[in-house]
């Protein structure tokens, strides 16, 4: 461990050292749509003479130092024409671009060859950008675009299944996924049990998911960063755009507030499924809405502000006896400013919550759940050479927990109120990461985050006989709560468990040649916060746990190996990467632990660890009329909670099991024919290992009910699942010059009715009296329809 | 949504292979002594596991069954033929004493322990016709009232003289100590005129415990992406002679308030 910190200190002192400032100027500048005057992530500036070049951060902006002299250089980026020109570097200027969308894809897109080299060169690995254009052309589910259905077709990411909230990266829980929308944290990314996700395309400007070798500026979940950055909204004109489907609508308003200066973006959708219910003469309603807004503002030069929100409500109502509303709430406030042409700052207040309420009018109380989070982050990133970059910040939030509260909601009511104890935090970080191009074949970034976790002190806590807050009971071999022996009272000042955790990562890449490309990486994270969920899928029920007295936080270590070649001008590209992660304390659940309603959390919880390793090939057609991807990942994904004693048996006779996201073959081949003008049409085809369950191997009668009795925790499999959905984009008039553009687009999901289980349920038939197996197929096929326009 | 749901989705009967485990003994040691009556006739009933798709789940016979008394009285409990009911009529049941049970069966001992535990009775019955998520179903509540000076935990019992399989649900009184507060059951297939046999038992935090997790197992759902982990549930009995070899059930003994309610 010391030598490793002596490494990185080495690193850090000693590489930067070799850059001398002498003859070099700074070309620095902003990127943005001709047309909306939206900024663009990710654009590549390349200098082909210097084999260098850099990319457009997440808000736009570029920087970089050369030597003096006339160079050419090249600006490109996907869907837009690119720029190629020729520069004198023999003073600092600002230059900024706009690009132009190009409105043939078809036979555009000119200069790639460049980009794929860069990004062979860069060490960032195991990271896929998913443009939103790509995103909408993938058939999906009801026709509706959704962004995290996508990026499970992607290698490494998949779901727990149809009709399962959230996503699994490279055998990660659920969640064990940072997902930041415009660097905001959003708890709970599903509607409807996960049939849509919480993100409105059309507000998305662009996405990146993180599966290993994450940078030090992200932490505080070991398994993803899934990184979401909405529009800015157009600031050159108004405009509308919208889609009409069966399932759900959806309408966006963008424009200028102050011309080329400010901006403003107003986005909402809904479902309205209910109002289909009365036919079934269901007194009942099942919707979810949302909206999107931000406002932009450019100050000047050197400032830009934005203030953005997002509130999302799923509301379930059943004859007035049952309603559950749930969803996230965003407020956000960032401040860019450029200290100089090469430091670019930006600084975010956040507020971010999600909210869980039921109202049980049947049994005449309400119940209430969530977390809240406030949150500071200031991250600077310092464009010191063209050759090394360093980015450095903070990161600060402040966390409440409210684990429940009933409130009785008549006065005969037999509830009494009761407040679960709620509970407090506080989670720091500082972090600095540099990128550092060490010759023209190799390449390195390092970093190192240090954080640390407070938990602060709640109204009350119970203290354990032994410390023990789960006792294993020998003569019955079975876990049981602990023994209270005592309960401490604290201020919220109080710190009753704290930690401190050092997180390096590290990448590297070594260029072969022009085309291939070696990378490898390493990274150390630590999670400090747990969803509690005992079921195969998170549930939007389940409450978050901080760490603290009785819960120890995650640590990952993974390791990662990649190969990455281009072939033919970069017409295709194929990558292939291994992965192996091992988490500590990982939380597992006590046969029968009951978390709902529990203010003892840790009287039910055991920590174990989690370990995952596995294969992913990703095979790309960049070009042409036919595009897309096949992407396999062969893993496994499991998970192990050991006695803490000799004596103890452990969970699942402290065996290792699979964990309900193991999914040995993962299987999805995505494709996109643009026939002509008109019409585009796309597919995707699924395979995927069964999800691991557990199955009766026995039966028993007690107390005149048939009881099954279960193996072994996850040791069977769900049959294999597998699907081919298919769409079609139909664009009435595509060399239309009006303002109003619509298109069609058709969509068959499942196409040749599969009937995958998404579970198999073991119940005595109340007819017959025997016991029998039922599967339960969620989605057989299921035609779509949708119209969107824009004006 | 769910309306597409329902039209999409489908459920139907599969055919599956499972591995089957070895028989286990099953321990059903539920000695209930219903109020103003004198508890002295007494049934334990002794069968095996066996395959889930099998019919029926076969008896243990030729068991040795014992209960002995926190005085060193020790009751046995004799075979009825061969049906693996084990009878003792001379039981004397003493609210908070402990009981041992001892069964030998195969050569095996098993042992388990357990405290007598207490119930109050039912106040009344309070019947809803238009209940349920449809609005449809008949409810029953059968309120009763809590003692304020203890921690309770009830085990009600809701059985018809239908064919409807009967409804068991326990309570502890967490968020309702003191109060007067109900048994709740519902079922879409009661009619008027339906007869049902309402039971309270007293039991124990560990009684709960252990039926709060046969009863997840039981659920409809289990498996189910809304489901805990299903499990193999260990009740308080253990094997002396092979503890691998732990059986399944429980050793109960609660005082029970019942009531027949005919449905209006």
């Amino acid at each position: 461990m010391l030598n490793k910190f002596k490494f990185y200190l080495w690193l850090i002192l000693v590489m930067p050292i070799s850059i001398s400032a002498q003859d070099k100027f700074t070309l620095s500048g902003k990127i943005t749509d001709q047309h909306s005057n939206e900024t663009l992530i990710g654009v590549n500036i390349i200098f082909p003479e210097l084999q260098t070049g850099t990319i457009t951060n997440e808000y736009g902006f570029y920087s970089i130092t050369l030597n003096k002299g006339s160079y050419n250089f090249q600006i490109s980026y996907l869907g837009f024409n690119s720029i190629s020109e020729n520069i004198i570097i023999d003073k600092n200027q600002t230059l900024n671009f706009k690009l132009t969308e190009s409105t043939e894809t078809l036979e555009e897109i000119v200069i790639t060859e460049n980009v794929e080299k860069l990004n062979i060169r860069k060490p960032q690995m195991s990271v896929n950008s998913l443009s939103i254009n790509t995103i909408k052309q993938m058939p999906v589910v009801l026709g509706e675009v959704d962004i995290i259905k996508s990026i499970t077709l992607l290698p490494g990411v998949s779901n727990a299944g149809e009709g399962s909230s959230g996503f699994n990266v490279r055998g990660g829980a659920v969640d064990q996924n940072l997902i930041l929308l415009d660097e905001a944290t959003i708890f709970n990314s599903s509607h409807l049990f996960g049939l849509f996700s919480v993100f409105n395309p059309d507000a998305i400007k662009d996405l990146k998911l993180y599966k290993g070798g994450i940078p030090a500026k992200y932490g505080g979940r070991v398994s993803s960063v899934l990184d979401i950055y909405q529009k800015e909204g157009n600031s050159n004109e108004f405009h509308m755009n919208g889609g009409i489907g069966i399932v759900s609508s959806r309408l966006l308003a963008e424009g200028p507030i102050v011309k080329e200066k400010g901006s403003f973006l107003l986005g909402g959708r809904s479902s309205y499924a209910h109002l289909f219910f009365p036919l079934f003469d269901l007194d009942s309603k099942a919707y979810f809405y949302d909206l999107n807004t931000k406002l932009s503002y450019n100050i000047n030069e050197n400032n830009n502000i934005y203030l953005s929100g997002y509130f999302g409500r799923d509301v379930f109502n059943i004859s007035d006896s049952f309603e559950n509303t749930y969803g996230n709430t965003v407020i956000n406030f960032r401040w860019n400013h450029l200290y100089s042409d090469k430091l670019f700052s930006n600084l975010s207040l956040i507020y971010s919550d999600y909210y869980y309420g039921l109202a049980l009018n049947f049994v005449e109380f309400d119940w209430k759940s969530g977390i809240k989070n406030f949150n500071l982050k200031y991250d600077l990133k310092h464009y010191i050479s063209s050759n090394f970059k360093l980015e450095y910040g903070i990161n600060s939030l402040y966390l409440t927990f409210n684990p429940g509260e009933i409130t009785p909601t008549t006065e005969t009511s037999g509830i009494n109120p009761y407040n679960l104890i709620k509970k407090y935090a506080f989670e720091n970080a500082v972090y600095v990461d540099a990128e550092h191009e060490i010759n023209s074949k190799m390449a390195i970034s390092y970093g190192l985050r240090l954080s640390s976790f407070q938990r602060l002190g709640q109204s009350e806590l119970n203290m354990y006989k032994n410390n023990d807050a789960v006792s294993f009971n020998e003569e019955l071999g079975i876990y049981e709560k602990g023994q209270v022996i005592g309960i401490n009272s604290y201020d919220r000042s109080d710190v009753i468990a704290s930690f401190l955790n050092l997180e390096p990562r590290l990448a590297l890449a070594y260029k072969i040649n022009e085309t291939s490309s070696v990378k490898a990486s390493y990274n150390r994270m630590s999670q400090y916060l747990h969803l509690l969920s005992n079921t195969s899928s998170p549930t939007p029920l389940d409450v978050w746990a901080p760490s603290g007295k009785y819960i120890k936080p995650q640590l990952l270590d993974q390791v990662a190996l990649g190969y990455f070649k281009t072939f033919k001008d970069s017409k295709y590209s194929v990558e292939v990467e291994t992965f192996y992660k091992d988490i500590q304390n990982r939380i597992d659940y006590i046969d029968g632990a009951n978390l709902i309603a529990n203010d003892a959390i840790e009287q039910v919880i055991l920590n174990g660890k989690a370990r995952a390793y596995g294969l992913e090939v990703l095979f790309k057609k960049n070009e042409g009329q036919l595009t897309g991807w096949i992407a396999y990942t062969l893993s496994k994904s499991e998970q192990q909670t050991q006695g803490r004693t000799a004596a103890e048996s452990g969970i699942n006779n402290g065996n290792w099991y699979n964990t309900p996201y193991d999914k040995t073959h993962d299987l999805s081949i995505t494709s996109n024919y643009n026939l002509n003008a008109h019409w585009n049409f796309s597919s995707n085809f699924i395979f995927q290992s069964g999800q691991p369950t557990t199955f009766p191997n026995g039966q028993y009668e007690y107390n005149g009910i048939n009881i099954p009795n279960y193996e072994s925790r996850n040791s069977s499999r769900l049959t294999t699942y597998h699907r081919l959905d298919l769409s079609a984009n139909y664009n009435p008039n595509p060399k239309s010059t009006k303002r109003w553009q619509g298109q069609w687009v058709f969509g068959i999901y499942n196409v040749y009715g599969r009937k995958n289980a998404s579970s198999i349920t073991f119940r005595e038939n109340r007819d017959t009296g025997s016991n029998e197996a039922s599967r339960l197929a969620l989605f057989g096929v299921i035609p779509s329809l949708s119209y969107n326009f824009k004006f | 949504m769910s309306v597409l749901l329902l039209q999409t989705s489908c459920e139907d009967v599969i055919e599956l292979n499972l591995n089957t485990a070895e028989p286990k003994l099953v321990i059903e040691a539920s000695i209930n002594w219903l109020k103003e009556n004198c508890g002295s006739e007494q049934i334990i009933k002794l069968s095996l596991s066996a395959p889930y798709f099998d019919n029926q789940v076969p008896p243990a016979n030729g068991a040795i069954v014992t209960i002995t008394d926190q005085n060193d009285k020790t009751y046995n409990f004799m075979e009825d033929g061969v049906t693996g009911f084990y009878k003792n009529i001379n039981f004397n049941p003493v609210i908070n004493h402990i009981y041992n049970l001892q069964i030998i069966y195969n050569g095996e001992i098993y042992v388990g322990s357990e405290t007598f535990k207490s119930v109050v009775s039912i106040d009344y019955i309070e019947q809803n016709n238009n209940a349920g998520f449809t609005g449809k179903d008949i409810e029953i509540k059968a309120y009763y009232t809590d003692p304020a000076d203890e921690n309770n935990f009830y085990f009600f019992e809701f059985d018809s003289n239908t064919p409807i399989p009967a409804s068991l649900s326990i309570y502890e009184d967490k968020y309702t100590n003191g109060n007067q507060i109900f048994g709740y059951y519902s079922d879409e297939d009661l009619n008027v005129g339906d007869k049902i046999k309402i039971r309270n038992y007293g039991i124990s935090e560990r009684f709960y415990n252990y039926l709060f997790i046969l009863l997840q197992q039981n659920n409809d759902g289990s498996g189910g992406p809304f489901e805990t982990q299903p499990a193999s549930v260990r009740g308080n009995c253990v094997n002396q002679t092979n503890p691998e070899n732990f059986p399944l059930g429980y050793f109960r003994l609660s005082e029970v308030a019942e009531l027949i309610y005919t449905i209006q």
